[in-house]
C-alpha cells in the first residue's frame, strides 16, 4: 500500500494502543486500594515489518496481552504464613477469654477462697463448740465450692463459644471454596483460547485462597487448565475440577476426646478430620478447646476431687476432706457424713445436711469427746500443708493452674506477634512487586498521553498531506 | 526496592498500633500500680505473688491464734494464782487448828472459813474461757467439778456422760505449719479428782474441824491435812510453771510472724509492684515517639506526584 495510507494506519494503531494503555493505567489507579489487586501492564510489540526496496519497514505497534505483575511463589508462601498467623490469633483470642476466668485480683479467685476455707477450719479447731465458727466454716466451704463450680462452668462456656466459632468458620470455608470453584470455571473458560489472561479473576481467586488459608491451612496447586485444586488435612480435597466438597460440623460422640463438641467432617466417607488440621484459625480453636481448655478443666476437676468430692469412678476412695470428716463426730453425735458432695468441679457442693445444721460438722475425733474435742477440725485444717497434689499442696495446685493459663496466653501472644511481623514482611514484599504506585501511574499517564498526542498529530499531518495530494491533482 | 503508597500507609498503621499498645500497657500499670495485671503479664511472677498471698493470709491467722492462746494462758495463770492463795490460807488454818488447845468454838469458826475457801476454789476450778469450761477436758460444756452436802467433790460425775478415763483433753494452739502449742485442760491434773487432791484434803479438814464428838480424832485428822495441802500447793505451782515457757513460746512466735510478714510483703512487692517512676518515664518517651511518627507520616502520606502535575 502507499506510504501515506500506511502512515494513517500506523497512526490509528498507535492511537488505539496508547488509548488501551491509558485505560489499563486508569484501571490500576482505580484499584490502588483494592485488596489483593495486582497491577496490570499492557504489553506492546511492533507489528511484523513489511519488506520494501529499502529493507524491512515497521508497520507500527500492536498490543498483545494485558499481564498482571505478581510473584507466583510468593502466593503459596503467604498462604502458609497466613495459616500460621490465623492459628495463633485464634488461640490467643480464645485463651485471653479464659484468662479472665482465672482473674485473681477480685478476691473471688481460687487463691482467696482456698485461704479463707483453711482459716475457717483453723478457727473452728480453736473453738469447736462455737456456733459462729461453725456457720463460718459452712459459709466459706460453700464459697469455695461456688468458686470452683463457677470456673468450671465458665470454661465450659468458653468451649461452647469455640464451638460456635468453628461452626461459623466452616460456613465461611464452604462459601470460599464455592467461590474458588466458580472462579476456576471462569478462568478456565476465559483462558481456554490460550491467548488471554483472566487477570482480575486470578486476583480474586488468589484473595479467596488467602482468606481460606487464614481459616484453615490448605495445600493448593494449579492444574493444566488453570484450575486450582485445594485440599486440607491429609489430602482431603475441597475443590477439584468442577467439584466442591462441603465440610460439615456434626457433634462428636463419646468415646472421642472431643465428645459433646463440634467436630469437622469431610463428606468423603464421611470422616472426621479435626485431628488432621494443623494450621489456620480452625487449628487454633480446636487446639485451644480440646487440649488447653480441656486440660484446665481436668486440673480443676482433679483439685476438686482430691480435696472435696472424691472420684466417682473409684467411689470407695474418698477425698481428703471427706475421709477425715466422715470419721469424725459432730456436736450432735452424727458421724459418717461426707462434707462435700458431687462428682467433681462441675457439681461440687457442701453436703446439704451440713448446711441445714452446722452442728453436724465433725470437729471431734471421738464420740464421747464432744464438744471440746477439735482434733478432727485441726486435722482438716492441717490439710493445707499436706502434699496431696502430685507432690504439692492444694494451694500449689491452684496457683500452678493460674500460672499455666498465663503461660499459655503469653506463648500465644508471642507467637502471634512474631507471625504478624512475618506476614507483614511478606505483605510488604508483595506490595512492592504487585502494588500500584500512584506516582508511577501518573508518569505513565503523562507518557501515554504524550504518545497519544503525537500519534494524533501524525494523523492530522497525514491528513494534510493527503489533502495536498488531492488538491495537487485537481 | 519498589515502594508503593500502600506500603507506606501500612507501615504507618502498624507502627501506630504497636506504639499505642505499648502506651496502653504503661497506662494500665500506672493506674493499677501493679506490674502484673493478668497472669500472662508474667506467669512465673504471678505464681510467686499468689504463693505470697497465701502465706500472708496464713500468717495473719497464726497471729490471731497466738493472741487467743495468750489470752487463755493469762486467764489460766490468774485463776491458778488465786487458787494458790486460797490453798495457802487453808494450810495455815490447818496448822493453827491442829493444836489441841484450840476450843471447839474457834474450830467451828475455822470450819466456816474452810467451807468458804472450798467453795471459792471450786468456783475457780469451774472458770470459763469464753463459754467453755477451762478445766473440763473435752467436756467443755459441763462444769467439771461439783460437790454434795458433805463436801464430796466429783469430776464430771453428772449423768448422762461418764468421764472417759482416757479423756485428757487439751487446748491446741496452731502457731505455725503443723506446729501446735498445747495447754492442759484436764482438771484432774490441777485439782485432783475428788478422791485425791485439793478438794479431798479440804473436805478432810472440814470434817476434822467439825468433829466435836471426838476432839482428839479431829485434831489428828486436821494434822494429816497439813502436808497434803502443801503438796496440793506444789501441784498448782507446777502447773503454773508449765504455763510460762508456753507463754514465752507464743510471744516469740508472734514476734517472729510480725517480723516475717513485712519481708514476705516486700518480696511480693518486688514481683508485683510497678516501678512508677520508670513507667512514667517510659510512657513519656513513648508519647514523644508516637507524636513524632504521626507528624512524619502526615507529611509523607499526603503528597504525591499528582499534586505537582499541571
Amino acid at each position: 500500500m502507499t506510504q501515506l495510507f500506511g502512515l494513517l494506519s500506523i497512526g490509528a494503531g498507535a492511537l488505539l494502543s496508547q488509548q488501551r494503555a491509558i485505560s489499563v493505567t486508569g484501571n490500576n489507579i482505580a484499584n490502588v486500594n483494592t485488596p489483593g489487586y495486582s497491577r496490570q501492564r499492557l504489553n506492546m510489540e511492533t507489528k511484523l515489518p513489511m519488506d520494501t526496496p529499502v529493507g524491512p519497514v515497521g508497520l507500527g505497534v500492536q498490543t498483545t496481552t494485558v499481564e498482571r505483575v505478581y510473584d507466583r511463589f510468593l502466593g503459596v508462601q503467604m498462604n502458609n504464613e497466613s495459616a500460621s498467623l490465623g492459628r495463633w490469633e485464634a488461640q490467643k483470642g480464645a485463651l485471653e477469654r479464659v484468662e479472665v476466668v482465672f482473674d485473681e485480683s477480685g478476691g473471688y479467685g481460687l487463691n482467696q477462697t482456698l485461704s479463707d476455707f483453711w482459716n475457717s477450719w483453723q478457727d473452728l479447731s480453736m473453738n469447736p463448740s462455737g456456733t459462729i465458727e461453725r456457720s463460718v466454716v459452712a459459709a466459706k466451704s460453700q464459697a469455695l465450692a461456688d468458686a470452683i463450680r463457677q470456673k468450671y462452668a465458665d470454661l465450659e462456656q468458653a468451649q461452647a463459644d469455640i464451638d460456635a466459632a468453628v461452626t461459623s468458620g466452616v460456613e465461611d470455608i464452604n462459601r470460599l471454596t464455592a467461590e474458588i470453584s466458580d472462579l476456576n470455571q471462569k478462568i478456565a473458560s476465559t483462558e481456554s483460547g490460550g491467548t488471554v489472561n483472566a487477570n482480575d479473576y486470578r486476583d480474586r481467586r488468589d484473595l479467596a485462597l488467602k482468606q481460606l488459608s487464614e481459616i484453615i491451612g490448605i495445600n493448593s496447586f494449579e492444574d493444566a487448565d488453570g484450575r486450582v485444586v485445594v485440599s486440607v488435612g491429609s489430602g482431603r480435597v475441597l475443590v477439584e475440577g468442577g467439584n466442591t466438597y462441603a465440610l460439615t460440623t456434626p457433634t462428636a460422640l463419646a468415646p472421642a476426646t472431643n465428645a459433646g463438641h463440634v467436630d469437622i467432617e469431610w463428606p468423603g466417607a464421611p470422616v472426621p478430620i479435626s485431628s488432621e488440621i494443623t494450621s489456620g484459625k480452625m487449628a487454633g480453636w480446636l487446639q485451644t478447646r480440646d487440649t488447653k481448655i480441656a486440660g484446665y478443666m481436668r486440673n480443676l476437676d482433679e483439685l476438686a476431687q482430691t480435696l472435696a468430692t472424691g472420684d466417682p469412678i473409684r467411689p470407695l476412695t474418698k477425698s481428703s476432706v471427706n475421709t477425715l470428716h466422715a470419721a469424725g463426730f459432730g456436736l450432735d453425735g452424727s458421724t459418717g457424713n461426707d462434707f462435700f458432695i458431687g462428682s467433681g468441679a462441675a457439681d461440687m457442693e457442701v453436703n446439704p445436711l451440713i448446711l441445714a445444721d452446722p452442728n453436724r460438722i465433725a470437729a471431734a475425733s471421738a464420740a464421747g469427746a464432744v464438744p471440746g474435742d477439735a482434733r478432727n477440725a485441726a486435722a482438716i485444717a492441717d490439710l493445707r500443708t499436706a502434699l496431696t497434689m502430685s507432690g504439692g499442696t492444694f494451694d500449689d495446685a491452684a496457683n500452678v493452674l493460674v500460672s499455666q493459663v498465663g503461660h499459655d496466653v503469653q506463648e500465644a501472644k508471642s507467637y502471634q506477634s512474631h507471625q504478624a511481623d512475618m506476614l507483614a514482611y511478606l505483605d510488604n514484599y508483595r506490595e512492592s512487586v504487585s502494588g500500584v504506585n500512584l506516582d508511577e501511574e501518573m508518569v505513565n499517564l503523562v507518557k501515554y498521553q504524550a504518545a497519544y498526542n503525537a500519534a494524533a498529530k501524525m494523523i492530522s499531518m497525514g491528513d494534510e498531506m493527503l489533502n495536498s495530494l488531492m488538491n495537487m491533482v485537481r | 526496592m519498589r515502594i508503593t503508597q500502600n506500603m507506606m500507609s501500612n507501615l504507618f498503621v502498624r507502627n501506630i498500633q504497636k506504639q499505642t499498645e505499648a502506651m496502653l500497657q504503661r497506662q494500665e500499670q500506672l493506674v493499677s500500680q501493679k506490674r502484673i495485671n493478668r497472669p500472662s503479664d508474667d506467669p512465673g511472677g504471678m505464681a510467686r505473688v499468689l504463693d505470697g498471698r497465701s502465706t500472708l493470709v496464713a500468717i495473719d491467722q497464726y497471729v490471731e491464734n497466738i493472741k487467743q492462746g495468750k489470752s487463755r494462758l493469762e486467764i489460766t495463770e490468774m485463776t491458778l494464782a488465786q487458787v494458790d492463795d486460797l490453798v495457802q490460807q487453808a494450810r495455815k488454818l490447818a496448822e493453827v487448828n491442829s493444836d489441841a488447845e484450840i476450843t471447839p468454838e474457834q474450830r467451828a469458826l475455822a470450819a466456816e472459813k474452810v467451807k468458804g475457801i472450798y467453795d471459792h476454789v471450786m468456783q475457780l476450778a469451774n472458770s470459763r474461757f469464753g463459754d467453755r469450761y477451762m478445766f473440763a477436758g473435752y467436756q467443755t460444756d459441763r462444769a467439771p467439778f461439783a460437790r454434795n452436802a458433805n463436801y464430796n467433790a466429783t469430776y464430771h460425775d453428772s449423768p448422762p456422760a461418764t468421764p472417759d478415763p482416757a479423756d485428757t483433753g487439751s487446748f491446741q494452739i496452731p502457731i505455725a505449719d503443723n506446729v501446735k502449742v498445747s495447754v492442759d485442760a484436764d482438771g484432774r491434773n490441777y485439782f485432783g479428782d475428788g478422791a485425791t487432791g485439793v478438794f479431798f484434803e479440804l473436805q478432810k479438814l472440814i470434817n476434822g474441824l467439825e468433829n466435836t464428838t471426838d476432839p482428839a480424832a479431829g485434831t489428828a485428822a486436821i494434822r494429816t491435812t497439813v502436808d497434803p495441802l502443801e503438796a496440793a500447793h506444789v501441784q498448782i505451782m507446777n502447773k503454773r510453771s508449765e504455763g510460762s515457757p508456753k507463754l514465752y513460746r507464743l510471744e516469740a512466735s508472734e514476734q517472729y510472724w510480725t517480723h516475717f510478714k513485712p519481708m514476705v510483703m516486700e518480696a511480693m512487692g518486688r514481683d508485683e509492684d510497678a516501678d512508677i517512676t520508670r513507667v512514667a518515664v517510659e510512657l513519656n518517651n513513648l508519647r514523644t515517639a508516637y507524636e513524632t511518627s504521626m507528624a512524619a507520616a502526615a507529611k509523607i502520606i499526603q503528597r504525591g506526584l499528582v499534586d505537582f502535575l499541571g
